[in-house]
């Protein structure tokens, strides 16, 4: 089992796990060789599916497994997240699959230069200078003044078996597509409504959940609310982006449109909110939205998927470096749903 | 009865503000030994693990510096322990400040009230502060014998030096809650300094396991390096962070003096008359090395005896000294798994400097962190804990019982009509 790989998007690397630590201290990492999958599956709350091509974080990638070249492993976050964080500064950073004392770590590489040099009163300065006028080779022969940090994280090995009963959730097709406001807007405004719901539980007059009703409708309305015995306070969102569906990604191509369940939302209700027609609804907990938010820190845009009152699954997009064509980097489902958890693994729908 | 009163600049009272940051995560209180010439700030840590000295030179820190110790002659000294806090809450952050905002002094005048003819003792302090407001906090203070590791730099052969912010950036690395730094001089001039938990821990726990974080440093990167190669020596690494930390408060060089494993370690810096000297316990494997230590241990006795010596001619006086023991070898792989950094507070981490102007980078992206609800001080709202009696009856409020039978009353008013057990069937 090999895995190897030059880090080549530390930032990204370094904001994907802090969101996703966000929602669970512990990750599935699948490395393959055409992609990267993270997933988290909490106990309660969301689960996220993030596909990454390899060269969004990577380059000089190889895994080998006696599994297909699949490698599966347990990461916990928080200490990637710190590992990776060390190197925001870094020249380079390669991270590796090793063994220490017979127990499985990823173990980072990472080459810095001291990012303030005015203190190393070095005799050697002049060589340093002429280092300068010669940057391809000090970069490639690994300059002398470079300080290495590696860092240790510990990981589990999970075998193609463990993780054979894993699947991504199925759910019906959405009956509202909609391109979310910043995050950070959105944010601070659901923050706040939450703040008040649990003031409102402190009371004694609701359930401790803090439930946000969440809506949206296929005129670019987006609607945020929360309802207690002793107030209903809500904000709408107008002029939003519900995107067109691509005939090419639809099952039944343009008669499969025809019968979305968008196209009939794209008859009801209006654009300017008023309506009390054509909303697809679901109510989130608030915490949770919270932590969901923490997606933001990547920059993305961010397609939300209402299916009436079962589920609401959020698509992350981010922008690529590289060309006009955005790749789904990251897939994040936001599920939530008002059956019995039994049922969880019974629906069956396309998608 | 002892006369000690000094002075401190705005600038010297925030560096005694910082000393005591560092002291407080060593230990809960920090004693006080004031002789003609210096005063010192001492710390031991509760396992003994941990001495530290801070000592502030009487002409050169100070604006004046008087001591007079009741007895002991020109050797004589004057010696009190404090709680860290109490200090702390007097010696805040922020008392120098360029541009004169809250918080700012003018100057520190400090006194000890240690007179028979005086009915309290006490450790007086008064900041006087700007537009001619003056602050004056009295302590108490506990009369204590002040004891001193003792630490003979003539034995520690292996040596080094490197800028404090230099040596900060690499403690930045380390992940949160690990225990123990083991500096090691390679062989291919490379020093490494690797923080870790030695804790053995199976199956799903092994995730929990802290990061293992190795900074290599070209040995030319350092002011100096003079290690025998291939030694281990390993402290605990809070310890060594608390130090960074404060010797970067001072701009300086940290220098670090050791001999071999088991034996004290002393890191020591300092600038503008003041003097910071740091003993730590370290441990490590010393098995596997090439035989320096024999003749080193052998040889024991004559240094120590020579050290007190030279510290009497330096006119330190006679105290009680109190070497760190020799560690038993049965105990020392014990020692090993259980580093004696074990207290209550734990310094605070990665904390970004709280008097920055200017929001970093990490400040910025914590701003998409989930919100901690539990947080209570950002809640909005009224105080619901406040007195109501006192908001709707405010003129009831001097006659105490008359406010309280009218909030009976109110009580009354809303108590519920039903039992409990009355609708009980319901549900």
């Amino acid at each position: 089992m090999r895995f190897k790989a030059s880090i080549q998007n530390i930032t990204t690397f370094t904001k994907l796990t802090a969101s996703l630590n966000s929602l669970g201290p512990l990750a599935w990492v699948k490395l393959s060789d055409e992609q990267v999958c993270f997933t988290i599956i909490p106990e309660q709350g969301t689960q996220v599916w993030a596909v990454l091509s390899i060269d969004t974080i990577f380059e000089t990638y190889t895994v080998q497994s006696a599994a297909n070249n699949v490698i599966n492993l347990e990461v916990p976050l928080t200490s990637l997240n710190r590992a990776l964080k060390s190197a925001l500064n870094a020249t380079s950073a390669q991270i590796r699959l090793t063994k220490k004392d017979n127990l499985p770590l990823l173990a980072l590489t990472i080459a810095t230069t001291s990012s303030s040099n005015s203190y190393a009163a070095f005799p050697t300065t002049g060589a340093n200078n002429e280092d300068g006028l010669n940057t391809l080779d000090a970069s490639f022969g690994g300059g002398s003044r470079e300080t290495i940090v590696t860092q240790e994280v510990p990981v589990r090995v999970l075998g193609p078996d463990t993780v054979a009963g894993l699947h991504e959730p199925q759910c019906r097709e959405p009956d509202v597509h909609i391109i979310l406001p910043p995050l950070m807007q959105l944010k601070s405004i659901s923050d706040r409504f939450t703040k008040l719901a649990l003031l409102g539980a402190r009371s004694g007059t609701t359930a401790s959940r803090t439930r946000l009703e969440v809506a949206a409708n296929m005129h670019g309305c987006l609607r945020m609310s929360i309802k207690t015995d002793a107030m209903s306070i809500s904000s709408v969102w107008t002029d939003l982006n519900n995107p067109e569906l691509d005939p090419g990604q639809v099952a039944g191509g343009d008669i499969g449109i025809a019968e979305h369940p968008s196209t009939r939302m794209k008859q009801l209700g209006s654009a300017d909110g008023r309506s009390e027609e054509g909303w697809a609804t679901v109510r989130i907990d608030g915490r949770d939205w919270g932590k969901v938010m923490s997606v933001g820190r990547l920059g993305g845009r961010v397609i939300a998927c209402f299916c009436h009152e079962h589920a609401l699954i959020l698509y992350v997009y981010l922008p690529n470096d590289n060309g006009d064509d955005e790749s789904v980097l990251t897939r994040l489902a936001w599920r939530f749903f008002h059956l019995p958890i039994s049922s969880y693994y019974d629906l069956h729908t396309n998608f | 009865m002892v006369v000690l009163n000094f002075t401190l600049t705005p600038e010297a009272a925030a560096k005694v503000h910082d000393l005591l940051v560092c002291l407080g995560k060593f230990s809960d209180a920090v004693a006080i030994e004031a002789r003609r010439d210096r005063f010192t700030f001492t710390a031991l840590n509760s396992s003994k693990s941990a001495y530290a000295a801070l000592t502030l030179d009487g002409k050169q820190f100070f604006i004046s510096y008087e001591c007079i110790p009741s007895h002991g002659g020109p050797d004589g000294r004057f010696t009190c322990s404090m709680y860290t806090k109490a200090l702390l809450s007097v010696f805040k952050g922020r008392l120098y400040d360029p541009l004169g905002r809250d918080g700012a002094i003018d100057r520190c005048e400090v006194s000890v009230q240690d007179r028979p003819d005086q009915a309290e003792c006490r450790f007086i302090v008064k900041m006087v502060c700007n537009q001619g407001v003056i602050k004056t906090y009295k302590l108490t203070y506990e009369a204590v014998e002040v004891m001193h590791a003792l630490f003979d730099k003539n034995v520690a052969k292996n040596r080094w030096s490197m800028h404090s912010s230099a040596m900060k950036e690499y403690i930045e690395y380390f992940g949160t809650k690990t225990e123990m730094l083991d500096i090691f001089a390679g062989e291919d001039g490379r020093a490494v300094f690797k923080s870790y938990t030695e804790k053995i821990s199976n199956g799903k726990e092994i995730l929990k396991h802290p990061l293992v974080t190795a900074v290599a440093v070209n040995t030319s990167d350092f002011e100096d390096f003079n290690v025998q190669p291939g030694l281990h020596i390993i402290i605990s690494v809070k310890d060594f962070k608390a130090i960074v930390i404060h010797a970067d408060t001072l701009k300086t060089n940290l220098k670090a003096y050791y001999s071999q494993p088991t034996r004290p370690l002393q890191f020591n810096y300092g600038c503008d008359g003041f003097l910071c000297e740091f003993t730590l316990m370290t441990s490590g494997d010393y098995a596997g090395l090439t035989p320096t230590p024999a003749p080193q241990i052998s040889s024991r006795s004559d240094s120590r005896a020579q050290s007190t010596t030279s510290e009497r001619t330096e006119n330190r006086g006679k105290r009680p000294e109190m070497p760190p023991p020799a560690e038993p070898a049965s105990r020392r792989t014990a020692r090993r798994r259980n580093p004696g950094s074990r207290r209550a507070k734990s310094p605070k981490q990665g904390d970004p400097d709280p008097e920055s102007l200017f929001v970093g980078r990490e400040e910025e992206d914590r701003s998409w962190d989930p919100v901690d609800y539990n947080n209570e001080e950002e809640t909005l709202g009224w105080d619901a804990s406040a007195d109501h009696e006192a908001a709707i009856f405010p003129t009831f409020r001097d006659s105490g019982s008359l406010s309280r039978t009218e909030t009976e009353d109110n009580n009354e008013a809303v108590a519920p009509t039903q039992r409990v057990s009355q609708i009980k069937g319901l549900w």
